[in-house]
C-alpha cells in the first residue's frame, strides 16, 4: 500500500487487482454509454421507426440494446474478480440488501425490453404520454441499477459490527452522506463517455454536428467536476487521503490530466463543422486517462477504507486462489476468441454489400 | 471465523431457499438451452437454404432469430447473472469455494460468452446483407460459442455432485472432467437441440406467408435435429451409473420427492422423444402450433424435473465430500460438537423480541435454538412453509426430537450430521417444541434444574457419540475422516 498501484502488493493480489481494474474500465465505458444514452432518450423522447429528431438519437436508439448487452457481458469479468478479491465484503453486502439488491435483475430485464420497445413500430402510433413513459423506463431502470451498485459497494466496506447492526434493523436500504455525491460523479461522468462514443459513430458515418455533442460533453464535464467537489466535501478524511496516497496519486493526476485533455478536445471540436479524427483521438486519450485514473482511485478508496490490517488479511486468500490453476488455459482461449471476434467484425466489414452513406471505410449502414 | 456463521442469513419466509435457486435455475437452463439449440438450428437452416435443399428456410430464419435474440440475449443473459446472485443468497460459502476453485475456467467461459454475443448480434443485425457463406460462418461461430459456454459451465456444475479424484489430487482438471461430465454434457446438448427445435415448431406455425407444404417441409427438417433423443435413455443410465450410490438410491425410491421429479422428467422426455422420432421423423406427421406448444411445455417440465433432481441428489452436500448444505465442512463437525457456534455468531437474532423472557433476558434455550435453526437448518427448512421443520417433526415428543436430531444422518442419509454441542441441540429441540405449541409467552427452561439438565445433556451426548460425526454414506475408505483426506 506504500507504493504505486499495483506495485508493492503481493503478486497474487496485484495480479487480480490489475485484471479487476482493467475489466472494470471496459465495463464502465459500456455502462456510461448506456446510462447517458438512456438519459438522452428520456429527454428527447423519440418516436419509433425512423421518425426521430436527430441522427444522434437515431443512433442511440438503434445501438442501446446492443450496448446494454455489451455492458452486461463486460460486467461479468469484474464481477468474477471482485468475488476473489473481496469475497466476504461483497457477499455480505449482497445478503444484507437481499431483495432490494436482487431487484436489479427484473428491473434490468424491464429496461432491456423497453429499449427494444423503443425500436418497435407499435410505439410509433401511440399517444405522446405513452412514448414519454416508455422513453423514460430504460433510464429509470439503469439508474436504479447504478444506485444499487453504489449502495452495495459502500455497504461492503463497512465493518462486521456495522453489518451486524444493519442486519438487526432488517433494513434493505443503505445510505450514507457520500452515496449521492459519489453516484453523481459516476452518473455525470457517463455523459462525456457517451458523447465521445457517439461522436466516433458519427465520424464513422461522416455525419452529425460536433457542436451539439461537444456542448453536451462539456456540460457533463462541468457537472462531474461539481459533483467531485461535492464528493470531496462530504467524504471522510480517509477517502480524501486515498486519492493523494502513494498508491493512487499518479492515477489521480492522470485522471485530472485526462479531464483537461477532454475539455481541450471538446472545445476544439466545438468549433469544427465535422468530427475530425485528430480531435476525437485527443479526446479519447483524455477519456481513457480519466477512466483508468478514476477506477484505480476508486480501488484505492476501497483499500484505504478497509484499512491496512483488514486488506492485508485478504492476501492469503488471493494467494490460495491464484494457486488453483487454469490461467494459461484462459489466456489461450482469450487470444483465440479475441481472434474469432475479430473475424466476426472482418466478415461484417468485408462480406456485406456496400452502402452509399458509409463514409469512413465501412460498408455498414445504420451502425 | 467459521464459514457457517461468516455471512448473515436471510429468512425466505415460507419459501424454501432451494426452491428459489431451483426455480430461477430451471428458467435459466431452459433459455440457455434455447440459445444453444436455436443457434444450431439456425446454422442448419442456413446451410439448407444456401444449398437449395429447403428454400423456405431462409424466410423463416429472420423471425426465429428475432425470438432468439429477444429471449436468450436478454432474459437468458440476465438470469445467468441472476444465478450467481441467487447462489450468493442461498449459500455464499458454496459459490465462494466454486469461484476460488474454477475462476479461470469461468473466465474462459466468459470469453466464449463474448464471442457468442458478438457473433450472434453480427449475424442477426447484418444477416440480410451478408453473403451466405459469411452468415453461415457467423451462425456457426455463435452456435459453437454457445455450446462451449455450456461445456465449461457443465464441468463446474457436475463437479458439485461428483468431484471424483479431485478429492485426492485437488487438480482443477480432475475436478472439471469428473465422472458425470460427459454424460451430462451430451445429455444437455441433446436437450438444447430439442428445446431449440420445439420453439422453432411453434414459430413455424405462427409465422405468416408460408404454405402448408412449406411449413411441413420446415417441420420435418427441424424434427431431424431431435433424433439424437433416441440416445437419451442410454445417457441417463450412464449419468445415473456415475452418480454416488446414495444419490442413486434417492432417485430410485429413497426420496419420494426426487423419485417423483425424476419420473416427471423421464415421462415428459419420453413423450416428446416418442412424438418426435416416431411421429415427426418416421411418419412425417404435421404438427400444429397448439401441439408444438404442449410439447414445449413438456420439455420445460422435463427440464424442471431434471434440474431439481440434479440439485437434490447432492444432499447432504452442496459440494460432495467438501461442504454440507449448511456450509459446515465434514472435518469441522467433531470440533463443533465441542465448541458450538451460537455463542460466536456475529449476527443477532432478528426475532429475539418475540421470544419469551426468562430472568429478564430472552429465553436462553429458545435463543440458542433459533440460532441453531438459522445456521444449520434454514438453508433447506422453513419454520412455517415448504419443508417446515415443526411440521416434519409433528408427533415427535421432546426425547424423540433429541434422539433424531442427534442421529440426524442415521435418520435420513441425505441429512448432514448435527454440528453443535448438546446444549445447542437441546436449544433446537426446545425452539421447535415452542413453535409447535403456538409460541406461548411462558416457556420453562428444560435445563433449568441441575439434575435434569445433566440427565438430558448426557443422553444427547451419548446419542451424538453413537451417531458419530461422519455422514451416513457409502464412502471409499480413503475418504473416511482421519484416513488420508
Amino acid at each position: 500500500m506504500e507504493t504505486v498501484f499495483p506495485f508493492g502488493l503481493p503478486f497474487a493480489t496485484g495480479f487480480y487487482l490489475f485484471f479487476y481494474v482493467l475489466t472494470l474500465v471496459i465495463h464502465v465505458a459500456f455502462m456510461n454509454y448506456v446510462l447517458a444514452g438512456c438519459g438522452w432518450i428520456a429527454i428527447v423522447r423519440p418516436r419509433a421507426g425512423n421518425d426521430t429528431r436527430s441522427e444522434s438519437t437515431r443512433i442511440l436508439k438503434d445501438w442501446l440494446p446492443l450496448m446494454l448487452s455489451g455492458a452486461i457481458t463486460a460486467g461479468i469479468a469484474p464481477l468474477l474478480f471482485v468475488q476473489i478479491l473481496y469475497k466476504r465484503e461483497y457477499y455480505t453486502a449482497n445478503l444484507l440488501l437481499f431483495n432490494r439488491w436482487m431487484a436489479i435483475l427484473p428491473i434490468l430485464i424491464v429496461g432491456f425490453y423497453s429499449l427494444y420497445l423503443l425500436k418497435s413500430y407499435w410505439l410509433k402510433s401511440r399517444a405522446n404520454w405513452i412514448i414519454a413513459v416508455i422513453s423514460s423506463v430504460p433510464f429509470v431502470c439503469v439508474a436504479f441499477t447504478g444506485y444499487s451498485w453504489t449502495e452495495n459497494h459502500l455497504l461492503s466496506v463497512r465493518d462486521t459490527n456495522y453489518w451486524s447492526e444493519f442486519y438487526a434493523t432488517r433494513s434493505q436500504v443503505y445510505s450514507e452522506s457520500q452515496l449521492i455525491p459519489r453516484l453523481l460523479v459516476w452518473a455525470f461522468g457517463s455523459i462525456p463517455t457517451m458523447c465521445l462514443i457517439l461522436a466516433w459513430q458519427h465520424w464513422y458515418r461522416g455525419n452529425g454536428r460536433p457542436a451539439l455533442l461537444a456542448k453536451v460533453a462539456l456540460v457533463g464535464l462541468l457537472l462531474v467536476s461539481g459533483a467531485a467537489i461535492g464528493y470531496h466535501e462530504v467524504t471522510s478524511d480517509t477517502v480524501n487521503a486515498a486519492f493523494v496516497s502513494t498508491l493512487a496519486i499518479p492515477y489521480f493526476v492522470i485522471a485530472i490530466l485526462g479531464l483537461v485533455l477532454q475539455v481541450a478536445g471538446w472545445v476544439w471540436l466545438l468549433r469544427q463543422k465535422q468530427f475530425s479524427f485528430t480531435g476525437l483521438v485527443v479526446t479519447s486519450v483524455g477519456l481513457a486517462f480519466t477512466l483508468v485514473g478514476m477506477t484505480v482511485c476508486r480501488e484505492a478508496v476501497r483499500i484505504h477504507t478497509l484499512g491496512k490490517e483488514r486488506f492485508e488479511s485478504l492476501y492469503p486468500v488471493h494467494e490460495e486462489a491464484f494457486g488453483r490453476g487454469g490461467f494459461l488455459v484462459f489466456l489461450a482461449f482469450f487470444v483465440i476468441n479475441a481472434g474469432l471476434i475479430g473475424l466476426c467484425f472482418w466478415l461484417v466489414r468485408t462480406k456485406t454489400l456496400p452502402v452509399a452513406d458509409a463514409q469512413h471505410g465501412a460498408s455498414i449502414k445504420s451502425l | 471465523m467459521n464459514e457457517a456463521i461468516l455471512y448473515p442469513v436471510n429468512d425466505f419466509g415460507p419459501l424454501m431457499k432451494g426452491l428459489s435457486i431451483g426455480g430461477l435455475g430451471i428458467f435459466h437452463v431452459f433459455t440457455a438451452h434455447f440459445a444453444i439449440g436455436g443457434g444450431l438450428l439456425l446454422t442448419y437452416f442456413q446451410w439448407l437454404a444456401m444449398t437449395g435443399r429447403c428454400p423456405p428456410a431462409r424466410r423463416f430464419m429472420e423471425g426465429y432469430f428475432r425470438t432468439l435474440v429477444l429471449i436468450s440475449f436478454v432474459t437468458g443473459a440476465l438470469t445467468g447473472v441472476g444465478m450467481w446472485f441467487t447462489s450468493i443468497q442461498v449459500s455464499p460459502v458454496t459459490i465462494g469455494q466454486m469461484i476460488d476453485e474454477f475462476h479461470w475456467l469461468w473466465a474462459v467461459e466468459w470469453t466464449f460468452f463474448c464471442l457468442e454475443v458478438v457473433a450472434g448480434y453480427c449475424a442477426y443485425r447484418y444477416g440480410s446483407r451478408l453473403t451466405d457463406q459469411a452468415k453461415l460462418t457467423l451462425l456457426a461461430l455463435y452456435s459453437f460459442a454457445a455450446w462451449m459456454s455450456l461445456f465449461w459451465i457443465n464441468g463446474i456444475l457436475s463437479f458439485q455432485l461428483t468431484p471424483g479424484v479431485w478429492l485426492e489430487t485437488r487438480s482443477i482438471w480432475h475436478g472439471f472432467f469428473n465422472p458425470t461430465f460427459f454424460p451430462s454434457l451430451i445429455y444437455r446438448t441433446i436437450a438444447a437441440l430439442v428445446v431449440g427445435t420445439l420453439v422453432a415448431m411453434v414459430a413455424i406455425n405462427m409465422a405468416s406467408g408460408f404454405t402448408r407444404e412449406e411449413r411441413a417441409e420446415l417441420i420435418y427438417r427441424a424434427a431431424l435435429l431431435m433424433t439424437p433423443m433416441a440416445l437419451m435413455p442410454l445417457l441417463g443410465l450412464w449419468f445415473v451409473g456415475a452418480m454416488p450410490p446414495e444419490s442413486q438410491g434417492w432417485i430410485m425410491g429413497g426420496s419420494m420427492a426426487m423419485t417423483m421429479l425424476l419420473t416427471i422428467s423421464v415421462a415428459a422426455s419420453s413423450i416428446v422423444g416418442g412424438y418426435a422420432i416416431i411421429g415427426l421423423v418416421r411418419r412425417r406427421l404435421y404438427i400444429n402450433g397448439a401441439t408444438a406448444t404442449v410439447l414445449c411445455v413438456l420439455a420445460f417440465a422435463a427440464t424442471a424435473g431434471g434440474e431439481f433432481v440434479r440439485e437434490g441428489v447432492r444432499k447432504p452436500f452442496t459440494l460432495r465430500d467438501v461442504l454440507y448444505s449448511n456450509s459446515v465442512r465434514p472435518e469441522e463437525v467433531a470440533k463443533l460438537r465441542v465448541k458450538g457456534l451460537t455463542s460466536v455468531d456475529p449476527y443477532p437474532l432478528r426475532n429475539e423480541k418475540d421470544l419469551p423472557v426468562l430472568d429478564g433476558a430472552p429465553h436462553p434455550r429458545l435463543k440458542t435454538g433459533a440460532l441453531v435453526f438459522r445456521q444449520q437448518c434454514s438453508v433447506c427448512h422453513t419454520l412455517a412453509g415448504v419443508n417446515a421443520l415443526p411440521h416434519l417433526t409433528t408427533g415427535w415428543d421432546a426425547d424423540m426430537k433429541r434422539q433424531n436430531f442427534a442421529k440426524l444422518q442415521k435418520l435420513k442419509a441425505f441429512m448432514p450430521p448435527f454440528a453443535g454441542t448438546p446444549e445447542e441441540l437441546e436449544g433446537l429441540v426446545q425452539y421447535i417444541e415452542w413453535i409447535q405449541n403456538g409460541r406461548p409467552q411462558d416457556w420453562p427452561d428444560s435445563l433449568g434444574e441441575a439434575g435434569r439438565s445433566k440427565l438430558i445433556l448426557d443422553r444427547i451426548h451419548t446419542w451424538l457419540n453413537e451417531a458419530g460425526t461422519e455422514p451416513n454414506l457409502v464412502r471409499p475408505r480413503h475418504l473416511k475422516q482421519g484416513e488420508g483426506k
